[in-house]
């Protein structure tokens, strides 16, 4: 198949999607009520985008999941190549973090409501901690994947420890930091959503939450599209820039 | 007199060799006591010579080159490169190239060569003005904007030799270059390797574990014993240069790898 093919059949399949979408609900096969067509809930998106309520719900969210990936990485990834780095810690801590790795981290959510309340900072200290732990388990295999003859011939041609770091560490992480900015942000994004529709006062996971309970069905289905939207976007972006570092990623 | 001490040591400098080591040993440190990896070795290698040292796997030639590179300091004994010790690399007096080409992939076949400058800050100009002219050294010319995944292994191992000179180090300490390579584009790397050598008149300290590489590119050849390493043999290459292929067929060409496959037999 060429490339044209490919793309005319996924617009076609996109096309049947959301024809079914606005169709099926409107023919009776599927209830309406369940299940919105898909131009009444596009209208009801407009509507809600123009209200000063959704708006700053939105706001509040953007900046929750923003704060919370502004900790998160940075924190992660000192901490995941400081013990990558160290054999002494990574002796230590190693097993103990592959074992915390695997407990799903929302039972602990109860946890930070206790300690934070459930506000601005109960989400941002949630979600910093799921993405936290994503970050610091990437950033070891990134530290991991530093070829140590490049290290060696560096050394040889007289590099210093700093001359190390950023000629050889940084560029042979890059590819995998980059990745772990895009998985970490979808860990970042969920963690503020599920603490937003847990117990929550704002916030557009609180809004989806809350017309999902009043079955509201063409608000939730509103609120969903513009999510997936903000997190497709994101992560295209950054998918982007990897592709750009490909060319070494062998 | 004064004139005259000067004169005896300006003529000691002249013969000193490129390379001196007296009395080295080493231990790698391990919790029964250690492993003696390399014992009481003493070597010169004189100014301009092609040496060629091989010995069984794992005798400690690696080590060795290390050490001649400042890689590695030897738990005893000393050693000198070019009149003075070795305590850390120092890349304008010490090329090293490896097995493994070990380009970096993020950089361009130039700014792979151009490397060892840029680590000491040399200024762009400057700087792709001699690596252009290692890259013409190297036979690579029309290269220098592939990346190193475009390149085929022989052509990464000449960058990697192009890199080695850049900085015109008198000194080249070669680990195995070829040993990647299949057979053809090994005997095609040597041959051009003698052809550099010639022109940039380096001394040249070259690991093989191929006796046909051996008597073919070297002046000297030294034969190391299994572990502990050391000098069981100091064999003189006296066949004529330029080499060419056909020498391999002849019979001062078999019996010099003889001598050596005796010694190594001997030794394992």
């Amino acid at each position: 198949m060429t490339r044209a093919q490919i793309i005319a059949t996924r617009l076609a399949l996109l096309v049947l999607v959301l024809g079914a979408w606005e169709l099926l609900p409107r023919l009776g096969v599927v209830n309406a009520l369940l299940l919105p067509p898909l131009s009444q809930v596009l209208v009801t998106l407009a509507d809600l985008l123009g209200r000063a309520s959704v708006q700053e719900a939105v706001a509040v969210t953007a900046l929750e999941v923003i704060v919370a990936f502004i900790i998160a990485v940075p924190l992660g990834a000192a901490a995941g190549i400081v013990i990558a780095e160290n054999a002494y810690l990574s002796e230590i801590f190693k097993p103990v973090l592959f074992y915390v790795f695997s407990i799903p981290k929302s039972i602990f959510l109860p946890m930070f409501i206790l300690v934070f309340g459930i506000g601005f900072q109960q989400k941002v200290a949630y979600a910093a901690f799921t993405t936290g732990f994503v970050v610091l388990m990437s950033a070891t295999a990134a530290v991991e994947s530093v070829r140590p003859d490049h290290i060696l011939v560096a050394r040889s041609y007289g590099a210093t420890q700093s001359q190390i770091l950023w000629r050889v560490y940084v560029p042979s992480m890059l590819p995998f930091l980059l990745e772990t900015l895009r998985i970490s942000m979808i860990f970042n994004f969920t963690g503020v959503m599920i603490a937003e529709m847990y117990a929550s006062r704002t916030g557009i996971g609180h809004l989806i939450a809350n017309w999902g309970e009043n079955f509201q069905m063409p608000q939730l289905f509103a609120g969903v599209i513009v999510l997936s939207a903000v997190a497709i976007i994101f992560n295209e972006g950054v998918r982007a820039l990897e592709a750009r570092c490909s060319t070494w990623r062998t | 007199m004064q004139h005259l001490a000067n004169v005896t040591e300006l003529r000691a400098r002249v013969d000193e060799p490129a390379i001196k080591v007296d009395g080295l040993s080493h231990v790698y440190a391990g919790a029964d006591g250690g492993v003696a990896a390399l014992l009481d070795i003493t070597l010169a290698v004189g100014k301009g010579r092609f040496v060629v040292i091989v010995g069984p796997s794992g005798c400690g030639k690696t080590s060795l080159l290390m050490m001649l590179a400042g890689l590695r300091q030897p738990s005893q004994g000393t050693i000198s490169c070019l009149g003075r010790p070795i305590p850390k690399p120092d890349p304008q007096r010490v090329g090293v190239i490896f097995q493994e080409a070990s380009l970096f992939p993020w950089l361009s076949t130039l700014d792979n060569i151009e490397f060892p400058l840029s680590l000491r800050g040399v200024a762009r100009a400057e700087r792709r003005r001699r690596s252009e002219a290692m890259l013409r050294l190297v036979g690579l010319e029309g290269f220098g904007e592939r990346y190193p995944h475009e390149l085929s292994g022989g052509m990464k191992q000449r960058v990697s030799i192009a890199r080695g000179l850049v900085q015109d180090p008198p000194l080249l300490l070669m680990d195995e270059p070829f040993a990647a390579l299949d057979e053809q584009t090994r005997m095609t790397m040597g041959h051009e390797l003698l052809r550099i050598w010639s022109t940039t008149q380096k001394t040249v300290v070259f690991i093989t574990h191929s006796l046909t590489e051996a008597v073919y590119l070297a002046d000297e050849v030294l034969v190391m014993s299994a572990r502990p390493g050391r000098i069981i043999d100091h064999i003189q290459v006296t066949l004529p240069r330029p080499r060419s292929y056909e020498m391999m067929a002849t019979e001062a060409f078999g019996q010099l790898r003889e001598r050596i496959w005796q010694q190594i037999r001997k030794a394992a």
